[in-house]
């Protein structure tokens, strides 16, 4: 699930000055005839550059994603919805090592990484920074955060990286269980007492602002490069893809005969995508820098799991075998 | 730092400031290949990194055969793996095989053989070569292949450098039909729905 790579930095210069034009003239040609770029194809340098960036923090977001969801496994009520929301979580972790081994076959190494996320040098998806404060939060991660992330998966799969268009159908496939399930949590949310309709309306009050962040930056202050969608690494602007989302899910949250905590939200039937009020551009940038209520939280966890697990990897290191990167 | 979690909370998390963990410690990486159904050919599916063939194997097994139906495993060294130049459009790796080369005398081994039948798919392994070296066992099957659909690459992996599953092992995939909490269809809701709106007119 999860990722979806938005949290982009702007690009202040391309560096094409410095690529071979004929091979960038072969390069494009490629990628216009639908054809996917491979890890031995030659590629202008930013391409490589952004690529690692975004399946990079998709990975990462996959591991921190599964954080405040797998907080709920031991409380999970009852014993089927504990056995979906463990296999669950051990997809999201799952996913994540695909996706390292994807960005690995562009030559940044999987303890790179893994460094980069717990110093705090790469991002991952801002979402995973708030809390999963009752089993109703969890219920809106698993359906409707994991539905924001299907949007940008899918829109993703079809870009033009083999090893990360491949690692996203893999992703996709075992993806389709997750948000069924999701629904079903809420649904059974939806239709049981009233105590519980308070909890998941609570939910989805808490979330829904993190949600809209989710896509990204508005295109009115985040300028998608047209280089990275001409190259088919960015395969839509972050607000197409919330405009999708919204399309596919407000219904449904609405048919359960939940309100979303935005009074200017609603289909504008002239331009055919939706109104809604601008979220707070500031809180997002606050909190993808360190000052949400979770980071520190989460990156500690990440850091204990990596030094306390460090004896195990110590006892099995065998000089005998190699890290290379992965081939395809 | 206070967490909503009490396992978080009895971790005793250091606060300290952010730092970069211990010097590289990678383990090797290994190719994975995996059969859905019995007779179907093995395909390339991704790798993993384990200390040795035994543990890449078990990463294997969770890592690609956990979810999908799975009949059989191979895992090899990625460095073991030998990997032909790629060709592009109608042009066939085995335009560049020479013909008839010979044996050299030495001891006779067996090999692996993989095409890579379309851009952007993975390798399919095609069957199993015996030769005293590389370039007569690609001049041997070359003829066979020559003529058909282009191949794009070629991996070629000594068999005594792979890790099967063996017989024995096909009891690991056994459950896998059984957990269908791991399926969509085990959450069908519509009815729920229905009758939740019934209920709200």
């Amino acid at each position: 699930m999860y990722g979806g790579g938005n949290t982009f930095e702007h690009i202040k210069s391309n560096g094409l000055e410095n690529e071979d034009p004929e091979k960038l003239v072969e390069f494009e040609a490629r990628i216009q005839r639908g054809e996917k770029i491979e890890p031995n194809d030659w590629m202008p340098q930013l391409y490589r550059k952004q690529l690692i960036r975004m399946i990079e923090q998709h990975a990462h977001s996959e591991i921190v994603g599964a954080l405040p969801e797998g907080t709920w496994i031991t409380r999970a009520p009852g014993f089927k919805r504990k056995l979906a929301l463990m296999a669950k979580v051990q997809d999201e972790v799952g996913h994540a090592q695909l996706l390292y081994s994807a960005a690995e076959t562009l030559g940044k190494s999987r303890e790179q990484m893994i460094d980069d996320l717990i110093n705090g040098k790469s991002k991952y998806s801002n979402i995973f920074n708030y809390p999963a404060f009752t089993w109703a939060d969890s219920c809106f991660i698993s359906w409707l955060v994991d539905a924001g992330a299907i949007v940008n998966q899918l829109a993703n799969a079809r870009g033009s990286y083999g090893p990360y268009c491949r690692a996203l159908e893999r992703i996709c496939a075992e993806e389709s269980f997750h948000l069924k399930y999701g629904h079903h949590c809420v649904i059974h949310m939806a239709t049981g007492t009233e105590k519980q309709r308070e909890m998941m309306q609570a939910a989805i009050n808490r979330w829904w602002p993190p949600m809209m962040h989710f896509f990204g930056p508005s295109d009115k202050i985040s300028v998608h490069s047209e280089i990275l969608m001409r190259w088919k690494v960015k395969m839509g602007s972050n607000d197409d893809m919330r405009n999708q989302f919204l399309d596919m899910y407000v219904p449904k949250i609405q048919e359960l005969g939940f309100t979303i905590p935005d009074k200017n939200l609603k289909k504008n039937e002239e331009t055919g995508r939706w109104d809604y009020t601008e979220p707070d551009w500031e809180e997002f940038k606050r909190v993808i820098n360190g000052d949400g209520p979770c980071n520190k939280e989460r990156l500690a966890v990440r850091r204990t799991a990596e030094e306390r697990g460090r004896w195990v990897r110590k006892a099995l290191l065998t000089p005998k075998t190699e890290y290379v990167a992965p081939l395809a | 730092m206070e967490s909503l979690d009490p396992r978080v909370n009895r971790l005793n998390l250091s606060t300290a400031e952010l730092t970069s963990k211990a010097p590289l410690d990678q383990l090797g990486t290994y190719e994975v290949f995996s059969q859905l159904r019995e007779g179907k050919p093995y395909f390339h599916v991704g790798p993993v990194h384990a200390p040795n063939k035994e543990m890449a194997f078990l990463f294997a097994k969770e890592q690609f055969s956990r979810r999908q139906t799975c009949t059989g495993l191979f895992v090899v060294e990625t460095r073991k793996i030998m990997v032909s130049p790629f060709t592009e459009g109608e042009d066939t790796v085995y335009n560049y095989i020479e013909d008839n080369v010979e044996g050299d005398g030495s001891e006779v081994k067996t090999y692996e053989l993989f095409h890579l039948k379309k851009r952007g798919k993975q390798h399919e392994h095609i069957g199993t070569i015996e030769c005293t070296h590389l370039e007569e066992g690609l001049s041997m099957v070359k003829p066979e292949f020559i003529n058909d659909k282009p191949v794009f690459n070629i991996w070629i992996i000594e068999t005594s450098d792979i890790e099967f599953s063996q017989e024995e092992d096909k009891i690991i995939w056994n459950t896998l039909p059984d957990k269908k909490f791991r399926e969509a269809l085990a959450y069908k809701a519509a009815d729920k729905i229905k009758e939740f709106k019934e209920r709200q007119l």
